[in-house]
């Protein structure tokens, strides 16, 4: 068990296990949810009546369920049970506390627990894998520092001087996630839970979109990377190929990847300039991480026959050939033009879903094929079932990405299909190319289905594994010598030696992140050109904004975008192009990121009011085949007049220029408003007392849309 | 292939003395073709961010004008200004073939809002003698369906509709006129006979 220096003090130690039993379970519970909503929300689009109707369920506040579930629940969970079991192993330490592991788990737990009831409610910040609302942020916030006080100082107490290449990844992973949180996560409560982030429009986009590509980044790649070379090499029991390329390509990927989030947003309002260091980091992105992926494979040199005989090694190989094929894709999506075509469509889908069934999935299933038998001392209960589950989930993974591949090319296609005699869009009606794909809808659905599938034989061959288990386990004891006190290894090379200093590796990590979100993300935050001074733009009002809040609640984003770029297609199909203006005061912006409906961006005026009304009632009525659910409750609730002089303080506070009158007087400006809209429906509408119901509310928010930049040319 | 086999070709490479929970590490150089990958990455980087950023390349605004430019020089001129196009509609008029192609693009289009047979719903009824934009004759009723009236939301649409397209939904509807159909919505707007 020790390595040599036999007249050091040996200690004799035992590894917490149970932990790691925990988190595994957690991942198969989780993950069998995770998947289970996403296919729901993946009939929903193939077949809007599966909606029914209900708030709760529509796919607007679903498909965050699912993204969250299967990010931060099963990967999540996935994570920590192979950080905590390899990190134990690999420092010869027990985890630094009991206890604080336990918080750990059932802090999580719990923090998916309100995440799965919250998000259903409609209680988001609308931030793609942050629309947790402030409270359970803060729950994160803590919950993540317990894991990292557990991990730091299980390295601290380690009795292996050097830390091994997964290290490296896991404390990647640990100080940007906790960076990545916080700055994103900066808000203003307005109630329990509902809160308006300090940041608007342009700003919020960066912002968000740092965050949110590097949580991809940070939680669904280094965690994994680290996790690839631990269970990898142990799996084939090979030495790893390339000690330098793991140097080289883990600073260059921490470095680089930090740059890359605006490459979410070529052809928006962004600054050309933001947009191009996103673009090109993208692609200086593609060399280190694949790395990672060449270090893995070639691992496996000389040992490809165990490859066809051994489960764990199947799904580790796939894993990998995916991560490869997203991380060339992820480049070559950052290039303008390629951008251009991909963006808001279903090719997204398939790039992501590739990276996360793929990669994620498949690593995260290898994983446990190989942690089970070794935490239950037993062999798995049926080799033939790992491989049933290995084609099953292949084949529908191929399912799943052909049709979203086929089905984001072919809609990007027609929108973009400009008549070269006329000038004119091809397909001007957007629904047009929505009726092309629904069949491709349903051929991905029976994609996920079967991937599904795969993971239930997997659930039931580890429940029997887990009763193969001899009944009583007795921890094993492990010996190994006390790390020696002095750090000097004065002939070492110097990462070698970076290698024994735990605080400066991690800060030189913390420095390598920083570089790049400081640059990319600052000026623009200090920028005069976003602020609401001389733009002459009136704020919302503040019916428009409870308006706005109830599109935010509804998910309306998940679906529409509201940001018309620099492309012509766009400026033909939706009106001028957007500019920074015309987002300055929303907080949270509403960019979107996904069209599956036509974008909403200069709707404002385009219908008279009493359309919107029968779309929102029934949007079959006025736009024949179209596929979004309707919005019965927004008939019968009653918009919360009394809680707005709050958000207008609130919003005073961030800088919006509203007067202590607008605040003082806004439930009953709000009112007064509504009254005016429900009177021009009172004709066409049965209801009652129309002006308060929610409805009216989502009007006015609708009818202001695109009304910014008009009012800022006025003024120019 | 993707190996430069480092391992049989060349016997120095080191498998290090370190070794961690038995997992070893092998010191293999890193692949050619790989270090060379990651170099013409950074160097075209540089090279664009540099074009860009340096103002020798478009910005995205003015790629943009120039491909609306371009596209913009396409449109044939707009239909509700000529002369003959409105000359073209008259002649049309009542051409059961005509009237049946505009009937295809009206319930592509314009059912939504003012009905199956014209009678009205969120837009006015087209079937009745009373107009809130125009004065009956044919010039109000390509203005009103290629320009729109915003405050009313109707949108415009000579940018959508082809020429011939136009031609027809305007023959349609001026087809549909007296038409008397159920559920008719009340008269909106100023009385005038129709004037061909």
């Amino acid at each position: 068990m020790s390595n040599s220096a036999p007249s050091k003090t040996v200690e004799t130690f035992m590894y917490d296990d149970d932990i790691v039993k925990k988190f595994t379970i957690a991942t198969l519970v989780w993950g069998g949810i995770a998947f289970l909503v996403g296919i729901i929300a993946a009939l929903q689009l193939a077949s809007w009546q599966l909606n029914f109707g209900t708030s709760w369920f529509t796919f607007g506040r679903l498909r965050p369920l699912h993204t969250n579930a299967a990010i931060f629940a099963f990967g999540g969970n996935a994570i920590f049970a192979g950080i905590y079991y390899s990190t134990q192993r690999l420092c010869k330490a027990r985890l630094f506390n009991d206890t604080l592991s336990k918080i750990h788990f059932w802090g999580w737990q719990l923090i998916i627990v309100a995440a799965a009831v919250t998000l259903p409610l409609g209680l988001t910040q609308s931030k793609e894998y942050a629309e947790l609302e402030w409270p359970i942020d803060i729950a994160i916030t803590v919950i993540w520092v317990v894991f990292a006080v557990n991990f730091f100082g299980t390295l601290y107490r380690r009795r292996e001087r050097h830390m091994y290449v997964a290290i490296w990844f896991y404390i990647a992973t640990i100080i940007t996630v906790a960076v990545l949180h916080i700055v994103n996560s900066i808000e203003i409560p307005v109630a329990w839970f509902q809160s308006y982030p300090v940041y608007a429009g342009v700003q919020d986009a960066l912002v968000q979109w740092w965050y949110g590509h590097n949580a991809v980044a940070f939680f669904l790649t280094t965690p994994f990377l680290g996790l690839m070379y631990y269970f990898l090499p142990k799996a084939v029991n090979r030495p790893v190929y390339s000690y330098r390329l793991s140097i080289v390509h883990f600073w260059s990927l921490v470095f680089i990847y930090i740059w890359a989030g605006p490459h979410h947003l070529l052809y928006t309002a962004l600054p050309d300039w933001a947009q191009t260091l996103g673009m090109v980091f993208s692609i200086m992105l593609w060399a280190p991480s694949w790395g990672g992926m060449i270090n893995g494979l070639l691992t496996l040199r000389g040992s490809w026959d165990k490859v066809r005989t051994d489960p764990v090694l199947k799904f580790m190989v796939v894993a990998l050939t995916f991560y490869g094929m997203a991380t060339f894709e992820g480049p070559l999506l950052s290039i303008k033009s390629v951008s251009a075509v991909g963006h808001y469509t279903d090719w997204i889908i398939a790039h992501v879903h590739g990276g996360t069934l793929g990669w994620n999935g498949f690593l995260t299933f290898g994983m446990i094929y190989y942690l089970i038998p070794k935490l239950y001392r037993t062999e798995l209960h049926s080799v033939r079932l790992a491989n049933v589950h290995f084609w099953i989930g292949t084949v529908g993974m191929l399912m799943y990405l052909l049709a979203m591949y086929t089905s984001g090319f072919t809609q990007s296609m027609m929108l973009r299909a400009i008549d070269p005699i006329s000038g004119k869009l091809v397909y001007p009606d957007f629904v047009e190319t929505v009726v092309r794909i629904i069949p491709l809808y349903w051929v991905r659905a029976i994609g996920g289905v079967l991937y599904l599938i795969g993971f239930l034989v997997m659930c039931w061959n580890i429940f029997k594994t887990c009763r193969l288990a001899p009944k009583h386990l007795e921890a094993e004891v492990y010996r190994a010598s006390k790390m020696t006190e002095e750090s000097n290894e004065p002939k070492t090379a110097w990462h070698r030696r970076l290698e024994g200093l735990m605080p400066t590796f991690s800060v030189l990590v913390l420095v390598s992140i920083l570089i790049g979100s400081v640059i990319e993300i600052l000026p623009t935050l200090v920028a005069h050109t976003y602020t609401p001074a001389n733009s002459g733009v009136v704020p919302y009002t503040a019916l428009e904004l409870a308006g706005r809040d109830l599109y935010v609640r509804e998910g309306c984003y998940n679906c529409h975008s509201q940001m018309i770029r620099t492309l012509p297609e766009d400026v033909l199909r939706y009106g001028k192009a957007s500019l920074p203006e015309d987002s300055m005061y929303d907080r949270p912006f509403q960019w979107g990121s996904k069209r599956t409906g036509p974008d909403l961006a200069r709707i404002g005026g385009k219908y008279p009011d009493l359309w919107h009304y029968r779309h929102m009632l029934d949007p079959r009525s006025v736009v024949q085949n179209s596929i979004m659910p309707a919005y019965d409750w927004l008939f019968d609730k009653k918009t919360n007049f009394a809680i707005l002089e709050r958000k207008l303080e609130v919003m005073q506070s961030l800088g919006v220029p509203y007067t202590d009158e607008d605040v003082r007087n806004a439930a009953h400006a709000a009112r007064a408003e509504a009254e005016i809209i429900a009177a021009g429906l009172t004709g066409d509408s049965p209801i009652k007392g129309l002006a308060d119901r929610e409805i009216i509310a989502l009007i006015a928010y609708i009818q202001r849309l695109g009304k910014n930049s008009e009012k800022s040319e006025g003024k120019k | 292939m993707i190996t430069n086999n480092v391992e049989s070709k060349n016997k120095k490479v080191q498998l290090l003395d370190h070794e961690y929970d038995g997992i070893r590490e092998l010191d293999n150089m890193l692949p050619r073709w790989w270090v060379w990958l990651f170099y013409a990455t950074i160097v075209f980087s540089i090279w664009y961010a540099a074009y860009y950023m340096a103002g020798y390349g478009l910005t995205t605004q003015e790629e943009l004008s120039v491909s609306l430019e371009r596209i913009e020089s396409l449109k044939p001129p707009p239909l509700a200004s000529g002369e003959d196009s409105v000359s073209a509609i008259v002649a049309a008029l009542g051409n059961n073939k005509n009237i049946h192609e505009g009937r295809e693009v009206y319930e592509g289009k314009c059912v939504a809002c003012h009905g199956k047979s014209g009678e009205g719903g969120i837009g006015p009824n087209l079937t009745d003698d009373y107009w809130i934009s125009g004065q009956g004759r044919i010039q109000d009723l390509v203005e009103v369906i290629a320009n729109g009236v915003a405050e009313k939301g109707m949108p415009p649409w000579a940018d959508v509709l082809s020429r011939e397209e136009f031609r027809d939904v305007v023959v349609f509807v001026r087809s549909l006129h007296a038409s008397s159909p159920a559920n008719s919505k009340a008269p909106q707007g100023e009385k005038y006979e129709f004037k061909d």
